[in-house]
């Protein structure tokens, strides 16, 4: 090695604490130092020539700079060295500044002593470099601009200007940024938008730029040049034929706090954010599907229809109700309402009284809506065996479908289980009746007393012209029994029981009633027979005998609740052991007691006898409700169909029975629960899945893909208010126990508008599809998904901009709690004339116009507390200056104080700007709030001290306005994530070098404008984006760039194909190659040179360029 | 282990410290601790390194066997590390370090790890100064 020192003075920086001839002598003797130099500043010009000199004069063939950190002006010696040939890991580095002089300024000696071994550990660095390959990249003639603000618009136009093709990726739904919300801008006090508008118009018509909105980057990959940029783009549900009519916003019955308005006004879930939007397309705010939606199992937007009643549009609500299920009454009454289990107002208090609702709007339009038979569309026929809740929504569906359908029912009445399982008390017969009969009224045919397997065969009807059929034929007898004494008179099976009574039969039971079970059918029987004694003059004696606790029970909730108020007695951890008969009658029923034990393949604890411990009940009567099964009788003349464990086979895809042309469903072919709405789901996709078989294409999705389930954040649910559901009128137990009229009320209008507005709206869109009915231009497409793009740009500019400092950090200031404590940029909103209030300051309390305006500055900005940023927000002072300014012009009479810390009014015009607004009357206080406390009529108490003249001031405002500061976005953050760049205070993107290279980031081919970088006014960020176009113009008129020197590579001889480099590079730069005797191969464009790869090489065989373990080592050891 | 001679505090017995620092943030921390002009113990030896995840256990036992007093890694903070999971990775090099000298009878407090922000110079201060208090109240490393 012929190595050359060169020891920079920094202009005293080192030379004054550290003796820089000493220093040489301490070298001269290292091992391979050939000459050393020292100047005032090596890395000027005079530097360079010096390095220049030594490397041809004395055959340098390595140089060693001692001078400040690597990080500052490494690139510079580097480059020296590239261009005099030596390759740029022929430099090797001695931090003595950042490194020693200044921070051992008060240690001289020891510094010095320090400096030698940083030298020498440089020295002997330098001897293990060697000269690293590098290979070349064409660039393409494209960048990414990441953010569609003014800096964002502008930079793009110009890099369109310069004939690059620009990609402005933006995450709202139209560009604009934070400029877009200004009412007017400093200090010239012109219209923002006037100023912004022009430029939108110009970008969109401008064909290089390409616009992406509600698009973020996700990964951005490869090397300057030829960035690999990975783009998720979300759906608009609004398609390009959108024409601006602003028809669906009144249709939307959703209102949500707009982002654009900065909460100061709402928004719908479909909507624009302001009028000169680009693009001019409305955009649907659906966040997936509420989960109320996920969880019925016939997907009804649940959340549709109570948006739509919240609003008082009850035909609306019940069209969205009725769509999915043609039992909205019905279900409104007994449904097991997995949609209230699931809905997220019960996670703040109750959930929505969703079923209730639904009752309500079925029962208010249902009986006015008059069905119109279906027009047949197909020449097939449709059998259909069972009308209960599955058979008549297939029935129903294929019938809107345009098919022929007949059901065939056994029983001389139609309605399934909900006709013969469940008591008038929970269902009225004539509402049940009136659905049947809408059913019927679209050209269903519905023929009772018709047996399968008796009266008509399914292969019968099959060859008689029908084309397919569904068997809908439920579990129709109770389980068999398997305890002693259970063929004694008395004995009784819920399911025939209950038949037999809601067939009209005369049905009697004993005084002393024992129900065993702990589901909706055992309550059922329960309270049944209370109203049989108490109708028949005796009082209720009902027990229920169930195996484990309350907590195991199947049954509704409010169902136990009411049963107990009606006088049911429960016994808990009790199995039926054995009925005790006296002459062939029962008289008493021995019961084990159990306890819980582990939980079995249902999730819940098992019940476990406990040896020796029994009891008696003595009883006339016992119910046994613990299950159904099925009754196979349809099987006779239906060659093919199987039924294993009470279910008839089928294939879970298509609802088809082994049997080609016949399906199933519902309770005999179950694929959920054994509950009316899964029959309703089930007869659903049983049509769809019929229509597709008999048109032999799928046509439509049997099982309908499930949106991703939406939820309000956290913020959200901690702001939402506690509160309670609205009760649903419910009679006392003693009055209900006697009579067969219905238990549970209805709501009033009053009360389902005011139980409906509890709803926290999920996913923000409800899915009531409104708008598609009220679009002219057929613009709405709700089935749009996200797409995934990938682009390849040459240069990327991030432009994602800031964010306001969230000033309910302040607690003592309000925000957030008090009305009438706003930021400045909401006031820009509210003094815009495009804004909520035309332009007319209306305080958000009351809506009058403030007299007494406050408008404290530094809210977060220098301000040392954890609770706040150090920097100063730049742009306060004339913000609100400006504010102050427009006011006092539209108000004259106002009083206007701002309260500043100190008043900063740099930049053109701006002292002059300040000076005229103080002539306007706006009174300046230098000063220091101390809290902001509300008064009963909303107007605000300020403590504040007077900083000139220390005094303490109290005084009361109408309005508060606070001067939050600038923070970098959520976007910046992302964006710096994504793009590996670094942050400094606040999230801002540092750059390369703050003075030298203001718009270069750290990583090569991306650059930085605008607020992302830190705050500014517009004027500035409009300078930063030219400049950082103008960056991107030069890089990529170079042609190409250099693959980097810094990047790992493997020896092929050492490499034992482990693949552990493969598998932990960040980058995924590193590949094992195919074959017999693999091998890692690392991409040196996409590699960035982090090493992870090099320190968990096992073998030895993979380096990093620049930082070998020799390398590293050298500098440890000296 | 022999046994340790006991040394008085003398100027010969000036103790040295290898810091390894990622060039993301940790030696960002330090040239922005060195602009501010803060003092710092000149015990401490800093060695660039692209990322933390670069350091091997190697690098760490050699700076310990070739006369340091004490080795720390300092990268950025964990779930920021530019190069996703470096950090990590040199986390568990210096868990691994720190278990084999104890095993040898040296101190495992000698090595440590310190996360930063590029823009928390306080925290690089923090880091130098515990570390070179560890180390000035350990005897000299004893090499054979």
């Amino acid at each position: 090695m012929r190595c050359g020192v060169f020891l920079c003075e920094c202009g005293g920086n080192i030379s004054g604490v550290l003796d820089l001839d000493s220093l040489a002598d301490a070298t001269r003797g290292s091992g391979g130092v050939v000459s050393i130099s020292r100047n005032q500043f090596m890395c000027g010009t005079e530097g360079r020539r010096l390095i220049e000199q030594a490397v041809e004069d004395r055959g340098l063939d390595r140089i060693v700079i001692g001078a400040c950190s690597r990080r500052f002006q490494g690139p510079t010696f580097e480059r020296i060295a590239r261009e005099l040939r030596l390759g740029e890991n022929a430099v090797a580095f001695a931090n003595l500044r950042e490194g020693c002089s200044f921070i051992h300024r008060d240690e001289p000696a020891k510094a010095q002593r320090k400096a030698e071994k940083i030298v020498a550990a440089a020295v002997a660095r330098a001897g293990f470099q060697s000269d690293l390959p590098r290979g070349r990249t064409f660039l393409h003639r494209s960048a990414l601009v990441v953010g569609g603000g003014i800096a964002g618009i502008t930079a793009a136009e110009e890099l369109a200007g310069a004939g690059i093709d620009v990609h402005l990726v933006e995450r709202e739904q139209s560009l604009g940024g934070y400029m877009a919300r200004l009412s007017k801008t400093f200090p010239t006090e012109d219209c923002a938008m006037c100023s912004l508008a022009p430029q939108l118009t110009g970008a969109a018509l401008e064909p290089r730029i390409h616009i992406r909105t509600l698009t973020d980057v996700t990964e951005i990959s490869g090397p300057p040049g030829e960035f690999r940029v990975k783009l998720r783009q979300r759906p608009r549900f609004v398609s390009e034929a959108c024409v601006g009519c602003d028809d669906c916003t009144p249709a939307c019955p959703v209102s949500v706090s707009s982002e654009f308005e900065l909460g100061v006004a709402k928004r719908k879930a479909i909507s624009r954010p302001f009028a000169n939007a680009v693009p001019s397309l409305y955009a649907i705010d659906k966040r997936g599907q509420a989960p109320c939606k996920s969880a019925c199992p016939a997907g009804t937007s649940a959340s549709g229809y109570v948006a739509l009643v919240a609003e008082a549009r009850f035909d609306e609500a019940y069209r969205v109700a009725s769509e999915p299920n043609p039992f909205p009454s019905v279900c409104g009454r007994i449904c097991t309402h997995p949609c209230e289990s699931a809905c997220v107002r019960g996670e703040v208090d109750e959930p929505i009284a969703i079923a209730a609702l639904k009752r309500f709007v079925a029962d208010r339009v249902g009986p006015e809506t008059v069905v119109e038979k279906a027009p047949l569309v197909h020449s097939e026929k449709v059998a259909i065996v069972g009308a209960g809740p599955a058979g008549l929504t297939c029935a129903r569906d294929l019938a809107k479908l345009g098919y022929q359908t007949t059901v065939f029912e056994a029983l001389p009445v139609a309605g399934g289980m909900l006709k013969t399982g469940i008591p008038d008390y929970r269902l009225p017969k004539d509402v049940l009746g009136r659905e049947i009969d809408q059913i019927a009224a679209l050209g269903v045919e519905i023929e009772t007393g018709q047996r399968a397997g008796k009266d008509f065969t399914i292969d019968g009807l099959l060859a008689d012209g029908y084309g397919a059929a569904f068997l809908a034929v439920g579990l129709q007898k109770s389980s068999e029994v398997e305890i002693p004494g259970a063929e004694l008179e008395g004995t009784l099976r819920a399911v025939e029981f209950l038949r037999r009574l809601n067939l009209g039969e005369q049905v009697q039971v004993g005084d002393r009633v024992v129900v065993i079970g702990g589901g909706d059918v055992a309550l059922d029987a329960a309270r049944s027979a209370i109203r049989l004694q108490k109708s028949s003059g005796r009082e209720p004696d009902v027990t229920l005998a169930y195996r484990r606790t309350r907590e195991e029970m199947p049954a509704l909730d409010e169902e136990i609740e009411q049963a107990i108020e009606e006088g049911l007695k429960v016994e808990f951890l009790v199995a039926p052991l054995e009925i005790v008969g006296k002459e062939g009658r029962l008289s008493a029923l021995k019961l084990q007691r159990c306890e819980l034990g582990e939980p079995d393949s249902s999730g819940r604890r098992r019940p476990v006898p406990i040896d020796g411990d029994f009891s008696e009940l003595e009883a006339d009567n016992v119910v046994f409700a613990i299950g159904q099964d099925i009754v196979a009788d349809f099987l006779q003349g239906c060659e093919g169909v199987e039924i294993a464990g009470s279910q008839i086979q089928i294939d879970p895809d298509t609802l088809m029975t082994k049997k080609t042309g016949v399906f199933a469903g519902g309770d005999a072919a179950a694929t959920g629960g054994w509950t009316a709405i899964e029959a309703v789901a089930a007869g659903s996709r049983a049509a769809r899945s019929i229509h597709n078989f008999l048109r032999a294409e799928a046509l439509l999705e049997v099982w309908p893909a499930k949106d991703v389930e939406a939820r309000p954040d956290a913020d959200e649910l901690a702001a939402a208010e506690v509160g309670q559901r609205t009760a649903v009128p419910l009679r006392s137990g003693a009055e209900r126990r006697g009579s067969w009229e219905e238990v549970v009320g209805a709501y009033s209008e009053e009360q389902a508008i005011a139980e409906a507005n509890r709803c926290l709206n999920c996913a923000v869109c409800s899915g009531c599809e409104s708008c598609v009915r009220a679009c002219p231009a057929g613009a709405i497409e709700l089935d749009q998904v996200e797409t995934i793009e990938e682009l390849a740009v040459g240069a990327i500019i991030v432009a994602t901009g800031h964010k306001e400092f969230d000033a309910r950090r302040k607690r003592p200031l309000g925000f957030g709690r008090f009305d009438n404590v706003v930021t400045h940029s909401q006031l820009a909103r509210l003094l815009a004339p495009s804004g909520p209030t035309a332009g007319e300051l209306k305080r958000p309390s009351d809506g009058a116009v403030p007299k007494k305006i406050f408008m404290l500055q530094c809210v977060g900005s220098r301000d040392c507390t954890s609770s706040g940023n150090e920097h100063c927000s730049a742009i306060c002072c004339l913000f609100a200056t400006l504010h102050a300014s427009l006011i006092k012009q539209h108000y004259p009479d106002a009083d206007v104080t701002i309260g500043y810390t100190d008043l900063r009014a740099p930049g053109k015009s701006h002292e002059e700007y300040y000076r005229l607004v103080q002539e306007r009357g706006v009174r300046y206080v230098r000063s220091r709030a101390g809290e902001i406390l509300e008064e009963p009529d909303k107007s605000l108490l300020v403590r504040f001290e007077d900083t000139i003249t220390r005094r303490k001031n109290e005084e009361l405002f109408d309005l508060v306005v606070l001067a939050a500061g600038l923070e970098a976005s959520s976007g910046t953050t992302e964006i710096a994530h994504v793009a590996g760049l670094q942050q400094g205070s606040a999230g801002f993107i540092k750059e390369y070098h703050p003075k030298l290279r203001p718009v270069d980031t750290q990583r090569a081919g991306i650059f930085v404008a605008g607020t992302a970088q830190g705050p500014k006014s517009i004027p500035d960020t409009i300078a930063q984006a030219k400049a950082a176009a103008s960056r991107v113009v030069s890089m990529l008129s170079a042609g190409y760039v250099l693959t980097p020197a810094q990047v790992a590579s493997s020896d092929v001889e050492q490499c034992i194909g482990c693949g552990i480099c493969e598998e932990i590079c960040p980058q995924s730069a590193v590949a094992l190659t195919a074959g017999d005797s693999p091998h890692a191969v690392v991409d040196a464009n996409s590699c960035r040179g982090c090493g992870i790869c090099a320190a968990e090489c096992p073998s030895g065989a993979m380096t990093l360029g620049g930082f070998s373990d020799e390398e590293i080592l050298a500098e440890v050891m000296v | 282990m022999e046994e340790r001679i006991e040394l008085p505090e003398a100027e010969g017995a000036e103790r040295k410290i290898v810091g390894f620092f990622c060039r993301e943030c940790a030696y960002a921390a330090a040239d922005a601790t060195g602009n501010a002009r803060v003092s710092l113990p000149p015990t401490i030896r800093s060695v660039l390194v692209p990322c933390t995840g670069r350091v091997s256990p190697l690098h760490l036992l050699k700076a310990l066997a070739d006369g340091a007093d004490g080795v720390y890694i300092a990268g950025c903070l964990v779930g920021q590390c530019h190069y996703r999971e470096g950090n990590l990775y040199a986390l568990d090099r210096i868990e691994f370090a720190r278990a084999l000298l104890e095993s040898v009878g040296v101190e495992p407090e000698r090595v440590r790890m310190f996360t930063m922000s590029a823009a928390d110079s306080p925290k690089f201060v923090e880091a130098a100064r515990k570390m070179h208090e560890t180390i000035s109240n350990l005897p000299p490393l004893q090499r054979k």
